[in-house]
C-alpha cells in the first residue's frame, strides 16, 4: 500500500479536489474529517456524474453532438460546492491485517478501484490499489 | 418519525373500533384496519411501503380474515402481468433510443417562441403520457425542458410544472397512461375503444383548458422567456445537440412498440372475433410483444426483467390490490356501499360527485393507486343496490388521475420532476409555489368532468 496519501478535507471545494487529482495525476482520493477519520472517496468519476445531465442514463441510447451549456455552469459551480456534497460516503475499506486475497475479492465485488487503510479510529493509513495487490501477489507466488 | 408511527397505530386502531362501533364484524374490521395501516404506510413512510404491505397480508392471513387463495384472486395478476409486459417494452424502447428522439425533436421545433414552446411540451407530455404512462413520460419531458431552459438561460421550474400537469391530464386519457386506467378496466370490464371514445375526448377538453390557464398563470415567465429567445437568436446548437442513430434496432423496436398499441387499441374486436374472454387480448398483447423482446435480445432478456421492471411497486401493488380484496371478501365494502348510497340519498349524480371528488381530493395527498384500489370494491358493492356503474368508474378514473395535479407529493411523476429538478439546478419547489397553479388546474378540470358525467347522456351508459 501506499503510505504517503493526499487527501482532502470535508470542506474543501470540489474544484480545489479537482485540481489536486489533476496535480497528482490520480482518479480518486481519500476525503477526512476534521478528527482525520475517514469521511468518504471524492473522485473524478463523481465530477463526470455531477457535470453530466443525472437523466442522462435514463432516457437511454443518444449521441451527444455538441456539449450542453449546462457543463460549462456546472463547472464554474464546482468553486462553490463542497467535496461533501458530491462525495461517496459509502466506502469500502481495509485494514493493514487484511489478507491480499480478501482485499482483491473486496476489490472485484464492489468493484472499487483503490481501498483505503485504516486504523481502528478509522483513521486513514495508506491506500492500495489493484496494482499493489496484483503486485504483492506477484511477489508471494514468486517467492513460493 | 416516532409520532407518525404512534399517529399510524392509533389511527389504524381507531379505524377498527369505530367499525366495530358502527356495526361491522371483527373480520371487517380487522380488514379495514389492516387498509388504513396500509394507506398511512404509504403516506407516512413512502420507502417502508412494501414493509407495510407485507406485514399486513400476514396479518389478514394469520388471523382468518382472507386465505391464500382469496389473496391470489384479489391481487389482480392480469393488471400485473399487464404493467411487467409494458416495462419490458419501456425498457426496448429506451434502449433503442426512441425517448431520446422524441427529446430531440422538442429541442429542434423551429422559430421556438415561449409560447409555442408550452404549446409543445404540454402536448407532447400528455401524448407521451397516454402511451407509454406518466412516469416514464416525465423523465423524458424534464430533459427537454431542462435543455432548452439551459440554453436560453430561463428559469425551468415552471415550466417542468407545465410539462407534469400535462402529463398527469394525458395519463387519464388510455389504459396505458396510468396503472389506475388498466385497473379500472380490469375490474369494470372497460375496454380499451371506451376509453378512447369516453376518457381521450374529455381528458383532451380538460388539457386544452389547462394550456390556457398555465398560459395566462405563467404570463410573466412566457414574456421573459420570449425577451431570452429574441437576445439569443435561435436555438441552433440545441437542434443537433443531440443524435439518435436511426439503425435496424429503432426501426424493429418502434415496429414491435406500434404492432403492441395497434393490437391493444382492437383487442375488444379480436375478443369478440375470436370469442375470448373480455380484455383477454388488452392483457395478453404486451406478454406476448416483451416474449418477442425477450427472444429478439435474448442476452439483454435478464436485464429488462431485473432492471426495467419496478418489482418493488408491482409486489406493493399486488399486495395492497389483495388487502382491498380482503374488504369486498369480509363484506365491509358491501357495509360501506349502503351507507354511501343512503348518505347520496340513491342519487347517481350525488355518488358521482362524491366518488369523484373524494378521489380527486384523496389523490392529491396519497398514491393515487392506492385510493383507487380501496374504492374499487365499494363501486363494485354498488352493483347489488342496482346502480349504473359507468360514470362511477370515469369518476374513479379522472379523480385519481386529476387529483395529483393538485398537490407537488401528489402523483409518482410530480415527485420524480421535481426531484430532477433538485438535483439538476438545486431548485426546489415549495408546497405553495406549486398548491396555487395545481390547485387552479385540478379543480377546474374536476369541475369539467363533474359537468360531463352529471350533465352528458353519453357518460352514463
Amino acid at each position: 500500500m501506499t503510505r504517503e496519501i493526499k487527501s482532502v478535507s470535508l470542506d474543501a471545494s470540489a474544484r480545489e479536489a479537482l485540481d489536486l487529482l489533476q496535480k497528482m495525476q490520480i482518479s480518486g482520493l481519500p476525503v477526512i474529517d476534521k478528527d482525520g477519520r475517514l469521511a468518504g472517496m471524492f473522485t473524478e468519476k463523481d465530477i463526470l456524474s455531477y457535470v453530466l445531465p443525472s437523466y442522462i442514463e435514463k432516457v437511454g441510447r443518444f449521441v451527444y453532438e455538441e456539449n450542453p451549456k449546462s457543463i460549462r455552469r456546472k463547472f464554474a459551480e464546482l468553486d462553490k460546492i463542497k467535496v461533501s456534497q458530491l462525495m461517496r460516503k459509502e466506502v469500502v475499506t481495509v485494514s493493514e491485517e487484511t489478507t491480499l486475497c480478501e482485499a482483491a475479492r473486496l476489490m472485484l465485488t464492489q468493484k472499487a478501484r483503490r481501498l483505503p487503510v485504516v486504523d481502528k479510529s478509522a483513521r486513514v493509513v495508506g491506500i492500495v490499489s489493484r496494482g499493489d495487490v496484483l503486485k504483492a501477489m506477484s511477489q508471494e507466488a514468486q517467492g513460493t | 418519525m416516532l409520532k407518525k408511527f404512534v399517529f399510524l397505530i392509533f389511527i389504524s386502531l381507531g379505524t377498527g373500533i369505530l367499525s366495530r362501533y358502527i356495526g361491522l364484524n371483527s373480520r371487517q374490521a380487522l380488514a379495514i384496519s389492516i387498509f388504513s395501516a396500509s394507506v398511512l404506510g404509504t403516506l407516512f413512510f413512502w420507502d417502508f411501503r412494501l414493509s407495510f404491505a407485507f406485514l399486513g397480508i400476514s396479518i389478514l392471513l394469520m388471523s382468518h380474515t382472507i386465505d391464500i387463495a382469496h389473496v391470489i384472486e384479489f391481487s389482480s395478476l392480469d393488471v400485473i402481468l399487464f404493467l411487467v409486459g409494458m416495462m419490458v417494452l419501456v425498457g426496448l424502447m429506451k434502449d433503442a433510443g426512441f425517448f431520446a428522439w422524441i427529446v430531440g425533436l422538442i429541442l429542434r421545433v423551429k422559430n421556438i417562441t415561449a409560447l409555442k414552446f408550452v404549446v409543445v411540451i404540454s402536448v407532447v407530455s400528455a401524448l407521451l403520457s397516454t402511451m407509454t404512462s406518466e412516469v416514464v413520460s416525465i423523465i423524458f419531458m424534464v430533459a427537454a425542458v431542462l435543455e432548452i431552459c439551459d440554453y436560453f438561460e430561463v428559469d425551468p421550474a415552471p415550466f417542468i410544472i407545465i410539462a407534469v400537469l400535462a402529463t398527469n391530464i394525458g395519463s387519464a386519457a388510455t389504459v396505458l397512461g396510468n396503472p389506475v386506467g388498466i385497473l379500472i378496466a380490469a375490474k369494470a370490464g372497460l375496454t380499451f375503444e371506451d376509453f378512447i371514445i369516453k376518457a381521450f375526448p374529455l381528458a383532451m377538453a380538460c388539457l386544452l383548458v389547462t394550456i390556457f390557464v398555465v398560459i395566462i398563470w405563467y404570463r410573466k415567465t412566457i414574456k421573459q422567456m420570449d425577451e431570452r429567445i429574441k437576445e439569443l437568436g435561435a436555438n441552433e446548437i440545441l437542434v443537433k445537440l443531440i443524435s439518435v442513430p436511426t439503425d435496424r434496432q429503432l426501426k424493429i423496436s418502434l415496429a414491435i412498440f406500434g404492432a403492441t398499441l395497434f393490437f391493444i387499441s382492437l383487442h375488444h374486436r379480436l375478443e369478440l372475433l375470436w370469442n375470448l374472454e373480455p380484455n383477454t387480448i388488452l392483457m395478453t398483447v404486451p406478454l406476448f410483444s416483451s416474449g418477442c423482446v425477450m427472444l429478439w435480445k435474448w442476452k439483454r432478456a435478464r436485464d429488462y426483467i431485473e432492471k426495467d421492471v419496478e418489482w418493488w411497486t408491482l409486489l406493493f401493488f399486488m399486495l395492497l390490490f389483495a388487502q382491498a380484496g380482503a374488504l369486498k371478501y369480509t363484506g365491509a365494502t358491501d357495509v360501506l356501499a349502503r351507507n354511501l348510497s343512503r348518505l347520496a340519498g340513491n342519487s347517481l349524480p350525488a355518488l358521482i360527485s362524491i366518488v369523484l371528488w373524494v378521489s380527486a381530493i384523496g389523490s392529491s395527498i396519497l398514491d393515487n393507486v392506492v385510493l383507487v384500489a380501496a374504492f374499487i370494491p365499494v363501486i363494485q358493492s354498488f352493483q347489488a343496490l342496482n346502480l349504473n356503474l359507468h360514470p362511477l368508474w370515469w369518476a374513479l378514473l379522472f379523480g385519481g388521475c386529476f387529483g395529483g395535479n393538485i398537490t407537488l407529493v401528489g402523483s409518482t411523476a410530480n415527485i420524480v420532476a421535481l426531484g430532477i429538478l433538485e438535483k439538476e439546478r438545486k431548485i426546489r419547489i415549495s408546497f405553495f409555489q406549486w398548491f396555487g397553479v395545481g390547485l387552479t388546474v385540478g379543480i377546474i378540470t374536476t369541475v369539467i368532468v363533474w359537468l360531463a358525467l352529471v350533465f352528458v347522456p353519453f357518460y352514463r351508459y
